[in-house]
């Protein structure tokens, strides 16, 4: 642990950047764009769950005063792309569709027709008045009438709603270890769909120039995605395969090349990407040869156009996502390519009730978890099944198929597991997208410590002794996960968990349950271990999904000394709430010896950041932006010290730079500030290979970063309950968290993102419930029916930071979606705690004050 | 239908404007687009998440559900009101001071609900306060770094108010 040195800013919870703006109201949301003749747009949404649409007729809306244009699903499918996958798992049907329905709506909520008025207002009028007859399809809404083969697919060429059926192994066989273990234990855990639902909806405003490039203002986590995924769906092109054609765009083959040379020389291990999926893709254009040709159609839109023809992307405040704002919206691809058909900016936000239905659902999950194990409750095999309900349009660039990958190689957890048999169903409903929600595998962890807790009750051994059993201690590092990524000698699962026992007084809790009950207190206490892969170990996405790697390898950054002597640093990191223009200046600012003031951190803009797909996401930046701002500003700080070393004429070695000014040690008075230095650079030849900067830029760092040693971010979550029998009430009177993340940049930010997370997680077991009833009805339509935690739901969290020491440097990780991994976990422990003297046994996440009552057999179901 | 125009005059900010809004306009918009005052956020439009508060002739409102017809007349205070003379009010000093908020969408609606509570009444209970800001949703902080700030401001308000009255009854 480095000590606070005085003058260090990496480690203090130093005062946000961003506040002195969004705390005045001079902040910058997508809402707050509006840009010269800007239109509005409404979606007509569909009322049914399930069926064709037999006949659509928008005359008279058309004549409805402010309606300027009227797309239905077939007309927008002649000038754009559908989504196409390109993130497919082997085997998984993966369904090519339009931003909006053409042949029929298969969820509450699909778009069935784009309105672009004078006002919104005017556009929600026009789009009641579009006439659509629908013909009722059977719907699927439950997993259970998704397997049933009787029912009809929704995806018709996929001939079942088993979208992929996958049997993995880890380690030898599981029969045999069942066959002659001590002991066998099956539970199936129900865990219930659930909704990010940040403050901010979805919205974008694409603003149409007279000349150069359409502007998306947008509120994303990757703003080149979205761009390169606008391009790719927007301006469906003729490919150019027939001689005719060949000659009347003769420069399309050589703008198509071009174009692929500009992709790959932005992101070179792009190609890397391609290789290990190439066989998936060949599979499923041989399957659907109109996948062959709209592949083809995009990718001809997305590199043998123009420059301009690209939209470049800004976003700027965005008012959390916690992964919803990580898909490409089919919205977006619908109000960007009317925007450019009609050459018309238009501004479309989404209200609370689409961003209920539509704006991404999560977690819709059924886990049948058998374990094997050992008399003492040694764990010797897993077997898992699991059942993902992903909706019917697969989110895009990526959804269920990759988290159910990761559900997989993160099932051990922190213990050691000598054999896993890991079945995924992955099926299609009626039913919104399925979108990463902060820890989208966290189901891994809830059924593992749920099921711990069974085991230890039936074995009658401590819920801590099983665990200690098992979990994997220093001693044994660094080692491997039987599903692959390596524990380094850094991951403390095992420290957290003693720290919160003690914290906890665990060997005490026995007796204090005991004597409330005498005093007809049910009381419960539940806990909870996880480790997170933030970064995760090198290579291990690949160990999730063969070329899913390249997207997350390296994390690029630019660290740019301006001409009057300020530091810019861009990132590829797209913040919604994380504080990285606070974070990230912190580390700049120490490796280059200025007050933070003089840095400025600046995302969001294609135009400027670096290229990167992955954007913000699955808690990465704490660890991979520290890393390549730590290493690019030493690497600029080296540029300076060069400089200043002839200005000054000493030797570099005898320079230090300190509050902004570089001197030789020891003698202050005869110093160079940076804007000297800027200026001297401005005049001098460029070293060798260094990269040309800017105009109003004196020196330019390109640098990239691979993540080092990566490596995990782990916590024990520990909740105290007590349940009132006659309303079914929980109350959570303590919560505890142990966690280690490594360095702390900003104890202040580490510790919010902590308790959003487990104020999340606490939301998702006791309130939260995204509802659709057995024919696919949406139940859920506003925040009365989806009960977001108030400030008197969340109890005050104690947080115990841990950090193991280590010399790696930019020693950071990850806590974004800790707190939500093993909240629902904690507390579900907690609650079975409080009632196992009933009986009772939970398997369902979903716990509210009538569930509560029903379990206990205080009132019958 | 042609939308239903009215005049309307209405106070914000201690500056004074007379518009023509269509009778439908929530006051939500005639801040936000006829004013361009765009502080104030919608983040349900049905009157659960508060981050469209702003206080109305001194009472803390939803500027979602008012209509801008109702509002003719009317004394409008938003968030960006706070800092109006480029002093940052003291209830924005202590949320910067306890790192309250992190995306800060709901931001607005907050520090306003607490100006309300604190011109009434300065020295509630935390427990109070606590209650009487659950009608303000946040999805970011788990609302422990809110309520510390909102006990800050409260303070720092508090103590003002009696400052000022031992002056008051000095000059008295």
């Amino acid at each position: 642990m480095r000590e606070a040195i005085v003058g260090k800013l990496v480690g203090n919870s130093v005062k946000r950047t961003e506040d002195p703006r969004l705390l005045t109201g001079t902040g910058r949301f997508v809402d707050d764009v509006t840009v010269p003749n800007m239109a509005h747009a409404a979606f007509l949404r569909s009322p049914m769950p399930h069926a064709e649409i037999t006949r659509i007729d928008t005359t008279a809306a058309k004549r409805s005063p402010g309606v300027i244009a009227i797309f239905t699903g077939a007309e927008i499918a002649e000038f754009t792309n559908p989504f196409v996958g390109l993130m497919p798992l082997p085997g998984m049907y993966d369904p090519t569709f339009y931003s909006l329905a053409t042949d029929r709506v298969r969820h509450v909520g699909d778009p069935v027709a784009l309105v672009i008025a004078e006002s919104r207002r005017a556009a929600e009028d026009g789009a009641e008045l579009v006439e659509v007859n629908y013909r009722e399809l059977e719907p699927i809404s439950t997993i259970g009438q998704a397997l049933d083969s009787t029912r009809a697919p929704i995806w018709p060429k996929a001939k079942s709603n088993v979208m992929v059926s996958m049997n993995q192994p880890s380690g030898p066989a599981v029969g045999p270890i069942f066959a002659d273990a001590d002991r066998t234990f099956t539970q199936r855990f129900v865990q219930h769909r659930q909704s990010n639902q940040p403050m901010e909806t979805r919205g974008i405003v694409v603003e149409i120039r007279s000349e150069g490039p359409a502007i998306v203002h947008a509120a994303t986590q990757s703003s080149h995605a979205l761009k390169w995924a606008l391009a790719m769906m927007s301006g469906r092109l003729t490919v150019p395969g027939s001689i005719k054609e060949m000659f009347k765009h003769r420069d399309r083959p050589k703008l198509f090349v071009n174009g692929a040379k500009s992709l790959m020389a932005a992101k070179p291990e792009m190609k890397g990407a391609g290789k290990p999926m190439m066989p998936t893709m060949m599979k499923q254009m041989a399957s659907d040869p109109k996948r062959a040709l709209d592949l083809q159609r995009s990718m001809v839109a997305l590199l043998a156009k123009g420059q301009d023809s690209r939209p470049e992307v800004v976003a700027q405040d965005i008012g959390g996502a916690f992964g919803a704002k990580g898909t490409v919206g089919r919205e977006d691809v619908a109000v960007y390519a009317a925007a450019v058909h009609l050459q018309r900016s238009i501004k479309w936000i989404e209200d609370r009730n689409e961003n209920l239905m539509v704006g991404g659902h999560a977690r819709d999950e059924n886990v049948e978890l058998s374990m094997a194990c050992d008399h003492d409750g040694t764990i010797r095999g897993m077997h898992v099944r699991l059942d993902m309900n992903i909706g019917a349009y697969p989110a895009f660039p990526f959804g269920g198929g990759m988290f159910s990958q990761i559900i997989r190689v993160m099932m051990p957890g922190p213990y050691r597991l000598p054999a896993l048999q890991f079945d995924t169903r992955i099926v299609a409903s009626n039913k919104g997208t399925y979108v990463a929600y902060r820890g989208p595998w966290a189901v891994e962890t809830w059924v593992r410590e749920r099921m711990l807790d069974i085991m230890a009750r039936n074995l009658g051994i401590s819920r801590a002794d099983i665990r200690r059993r098992n979990m994997i201690t220093a001693a044994e590092l660094p080692t491997k996960m039987i599903t692959g990524p390596a524990l380094d000698v850094r991951m403390s699962a095992a420290v957290t968990f003693e720290k919160a026992m003690e914290v906890a007084e665990f060997d005490l809790w026995a007796a204090r349950q005991a004597e409330a009950r005498t005093n007809g207190k049910i009381v419960g206490m539940g806990f909870a271990t996880f480790i997170e892969a933030a970064p995760g170990p090198p290579g291990f996405f690949d160990q999730v999904m063969p070329g899913a790697g390249s997207m997350a390898a390296s994390e690029p950054a630019h660290v740019v000394l301006e001409s009057d002597g300020t530091v810019s640093v861009y990132i590829q990191q797209m913040p919604h709430g994380q504080s990285h223009e606070t974070t990230f200046a912190q580390v700049a600012a120490d490796e280059l010896g200025v007050p933070m003031e003089q840095i400025r951190v600046r995302y969001g803009d294609t135009r400027v950041t670096p290229f990167s797909l992955f954007g913000t996401g699955g808690s990465r930046a704490g660890a991979m932006t520290g890393g390549v701002v730590t290493f690019g500003s030493r690497e600029l700080r080296g540029r300076i010290l060069d400089i200043a070393a002839d200005l000054l004429e000493a030797s570099r070695d005898d320079l230090v730079v300190t509050n902004g000014n570089v001197h030789v040690a020891g003698t202050p008075a005869r110093s160079v500030d940076f804007a000297a230095v800027a200026a001297q650079a401005k005049r001098s030849p460029q070293p060798a290979g260094a990269v040309a900067p800017k105009t109003s830029e004196a020196i330019r760092i390109q640098s990239e970063y691979d993540g080092g040693e990566g490596g995990w971010a782990q916590s024990t979550h520990v909740c105290w309950v007590e349940i009132d029998l006659e309303t079914g009430v929980v109350k959570i009177t303590r919560y505890v968290v142990a966690e280690d993340c490594g360095e702390l940049i900003n104890p202040a930010v580490v510790e919010g993102q902590v308790r959003g997370g487990v104020a999340q997680g606490i939301g998702a077991v006791l309130y939260e419930k995204i509802t659709y009833n057995e024919s696919g009805q949406f139940q859920t339509g506003t925040f009365m029916d989806y009960l977001i935690p108030t400030t008197m739901e969340i109890p005050e969290i104690e947080i115990h930071h841990i950090e193991t020491p280590s010399t790696i440097e930019a020693n950071y990780r990850g806590v974004g979606e800790g707190g939500m991994i093993a909240a629902p976990a904690a507390l579900t422990n907690a609650i079975e705690d409080a009632l196992a003297h009933l009986g009772v046994i939970i398997t369902e996440q979903h716990l509210p004050p009538s569930r509560i009552l029903e379990l206990a057999g205080v009132i019958t179901p | 239908m042609t939308a239903q125009m009215l005049s309307l005059s209405l106070t914000v900010n201690g500056l004074e404007h007379v518009l023509n809004v269509e009778s439908r306009r929530t006051l939500a918009e005639v801040l936000r687009e006829d004013l361009q005052l765009t502080g104030t956020h919608l983040g349900c439009e049905h009157g659960v998440c508060g981050a469209c508060t702003v206080i109305i002739d001194g009472a803390a409102a939803r500027s979602c559900l008012v209509l801008g017809a109702q509002c003719d007349g009317s004394h409008v205070e938003t968030v960006e009101s706070l800092a109006a003379d480029g002093e940052l009010h003291p209830i924005q000093r202590a949320m910067i001071d306890h790192h309250g908020f992190q995306c800060a969408f709901c931001s607005p609606g907050f520090l306003m609900s607490i100006k309300a509570l604190a011109d009434d009444d300065p020295d509630m209970s935390k427990e109070q306060i606590r209650e009487e800001l659950s009608g303000n949703l946040c999805r970011c902080t788990g609302y422990a770094s809110i309520l510390a700030g909102a006990e800050a401001a409260f303070d720092v308000i508090s103590k003002r108010n009696k400052l000022n009255s031992i002056e008051e009854t000095k000059n008295a």
